[in-house]
């Protein structure tokens, strides 16, 4: 039941990923277009861009989460007995929930709730630059939300965490 | 301060031992820190800078390279780039050791990745290599240095997070100024190969490994050079002015899907949601760890830690060359176990003020600080190329680590040139007009 919720979850993020991802190519190569051959550049490409980047790192990072992909050193847990390494385990996806909850969410959230107060919009796209900030709090709320269940897991007694895996398995069959 | 920065370091190295994600270490430690020096409105202020430190059109670029490179690297690029590395340098004994060299650097340059340089090259190379009469560990040794080149022949992703944290440094001439060092680095890797091949009689007598190519060496250049098109469409469109460093990375993605998909058709399209999912994955990777080392590198600025590090490096020794060497000591040590991009932007914004104080170029800096790293990315106890090659080569890494060690001394000998030979790094970028 949870494993398929976060397949779910890993998959839907995968799709909305490609076609920001599509949408960035697009936009871009817009921007040269319009440049180059219609000596014009159109206003709004680089800040859609920008907004699509940040949209895209942030999703991304949350993926990364799920297929459990994100860099670190393993030298010392790999050594570690089973049981420390489970403590370790539990310590360090804690650490990730406490961040991503509290930072990214709440902390992102409070951001997000004051720009829209300022009322104030970006020069092109006219629209408040609370919506690039909400990608923080979106995915803070994703990764917290799974590195939670992952703590719960290793506290019921589970050791390795199986991983998504599937964002892309999903997607292609 | 003192006992702020204490908590941050404290929490940093304690976190990243356990295996915790070194993005997430830094936050954490960055909050802890920001907390024990009293500041108020932590978790806003960080998750804006989190948030503004993505807010760049020139990071933009490295969603794209990452792209454009995964499609590039899901066909058949590293067997083109072998026939046609084969057809030019495997004439002789030792041949398919330069071979392999060459290769890495190309294929490292195309795809921007040193890891995917070392499974997909690595992957044909090594066996065949093996057959040839090379021994299993000199040859793993060999791909994994030479897989590093890429890191610096541009287009070049640390590159772009280097420039970004770097401030006001052009990525223009970051990556034309990579070009130099990339190769001299390449060729002291084949110089190494070739000697050590030859003293040990590596490869056999008769080995003739262009002569096993069955196409001629026009066919061979002609079949890889689309894919090389993509590193001269990229620098010509820089050099010209005609597009910026993200747009020459978009035009990439195009490129490399009109070959994958339309011209060569070795990616079936039903495979593109796959692939570009996990490049979105690799880019989310890398970002999450742009955009939490911004908010470090704000809390550091504000401490002025920049300032305390260069006092103390200037009080340490007035030497411009003896400071250079310091800060290369750490940066090894520090490369042993950290991976290049988080390594970047934690010590760019602490050793760069340095660097300039005593007079380096900040794109002189840059390809001091990644040929450093590149060292770092084939050390143990944390070597991303040292392990990737050794579970492609099936060995292990003690045993290779011995096979290294002439690999080791050739890029050492190339971070002391070009640490040491400013021009080396700043004479093309000067000659074609991308820096002062």
């Amino acid at each position: 039941m949870w494993n398929h919720t976060k397949r779910i979850t890993a998959i839907s993020l995968g799709w909305v990923s490609i076609a920001v991802f599509l949408a960035l190519t697009v936009d871009v190569l817009l921007g040269v277009f319009s440049r180059k051959i219609l000596g014009d550049q159109v206003r709004w490409t680089e800040e859609l861009a920008r907004f699509l980047l940040v949209w895209i790192s942030f999703l991304g990072g949350a993926i990364a989460y799920l297929d459990d992909k994100h860099l670190g050193v393993d030298l010392l847990v790999d050594r570690m007995h089973p049981s420390a390494r489970r403590v370790a385990r539990i310590v360090t996806h804690g650490m990730v929930f406490a961040f991503a909850l509290f930072v990214m969410g709440v902390g992102g959230t409070q951001l997000v709730i004051d720009r829209f107060d300022s009322g104030q919009v970006l020069p092109a796209l006219l629209i408040n630059k609370a919506w690039f900030y909400l990608a923080v709090p979106v995915s803070g709320y994703v990764i917290s939300l799974f590195a939670l269940g992952n703590v719960i897991y290793l506290l019921t007694g589970g050791h390795d965490i199986e991983n998504a895996e599937s964002s892309e398995e999903g997607v292609a069959s | 301060m003192s006992e702020g920065l204490a908590v941050l370091l404290a929490i940093f190295v304690a976190l990243m031992l356990l295996d915790a994600p070194i993005a997430f270490v830094i936050g954490i430690a960055t909050v802890m820190a920001a907390w024990a020096l009293g500041y108020g409105d932590v978790l806003i202020s960080i998750a804006r800078d989190m948030g503004n430190g993505l807010d760049s059109f020139a990071l933009l670029a490295i969603p794209f390279f990452i792209l454009a490179g995964d499609l590039m690297g899901a066909g058949g690029l590293a067997g083109r780039l072998i026939d046609f590395a084969a057809v030019f340098l495997g004439r002789f004994r030792g041949g398919l050791a330069m071979v392999n060299t060459l290769t890495c650097m190309l294929f490292g340059a195309i795809s921007g990745s040193a890891a995917a340089a070392v499974s997909s090259v690595g992957g044909t190379l090594i066996p065949e290599m093996n057959r040839k009469g090379y021994p299993k560990d000199f040859n793993i040794a060999l791909t994994a240095t030479a897989a590093t080149t890429g890191l610096l022949i541009p287009p070049s992703n640390v590159m772009i997070v280097y420039a970004v944290v770097a401030s006001n440094v052009s990525i223009s001439a970051l990556f034309i100024a990579g070009v130099i060092p990339g190769i001299v680095i390449g060729l002291l890797i084949m110089g190494v190969a070739l000697i050590v091949s030859r003293k040990n009689g590596y490869g056999g007598e008769m080995e003739h490994v262009a002569g096993e190519v069955k196409r001629s060496a026009l066919s061979c250049t002609w079949r890889a050079l689309p894919s090389l098109l993509l590193v001269v469409f990229v620098l010509g469109g820089i050099l010209t002015g005609w597009f910026t460093p993200t747009e020459a990375s978009a035009v990439a993605v195009l490129w490399a899907f009109l070959l994958a998909v339309v011209i060569y058709r070795e990616v079936p399209v039903k495979m593109l949601p796959r692939l570009a999912i996990g490049s979105a994955r690799t880019t989310g990777i890398v970002m999450l760890l742009v955009a939490v080392s911004q908010a470090m590198s704000s809390l550091l600025t504000e401490e002025q830690v920049p300032q305390f590090v260069s006092e103390a490096l200037l009080g340490f020794s007035s030497n411009p060359l003896m400071i250079l060497l310091t800060i290369n000591i750490i940066l090894l040590v520090v490369g042993t176990f950290m991976d290049m991009t988080p390594a970047v932007l934690v010590f760019t914004p602490i050793f760069l003020p340095v660097a300039i104080g005593i007079g380096i170029d900040p794109v002189h800096f840059g390809m001091i600080l990644i040929a450093n790293l590149c060292i770092g990315l084939c050390t143990p106890p944390v070597g991303t190329c040292l392990f990737l090659g050794c579970s492609v080569g099936k060995s292990n890494i003690a045993k290779v680590s011995w096979a290294m060690l002439p690999f080791y001394a050739a890029m050492f000998i190339g971070l002391i040139l070009i640490t040491y030979w400013p021009a080396l790094s700043l004479w093309l970028p000067k000659l074609l007009g991308v820096m002062e």
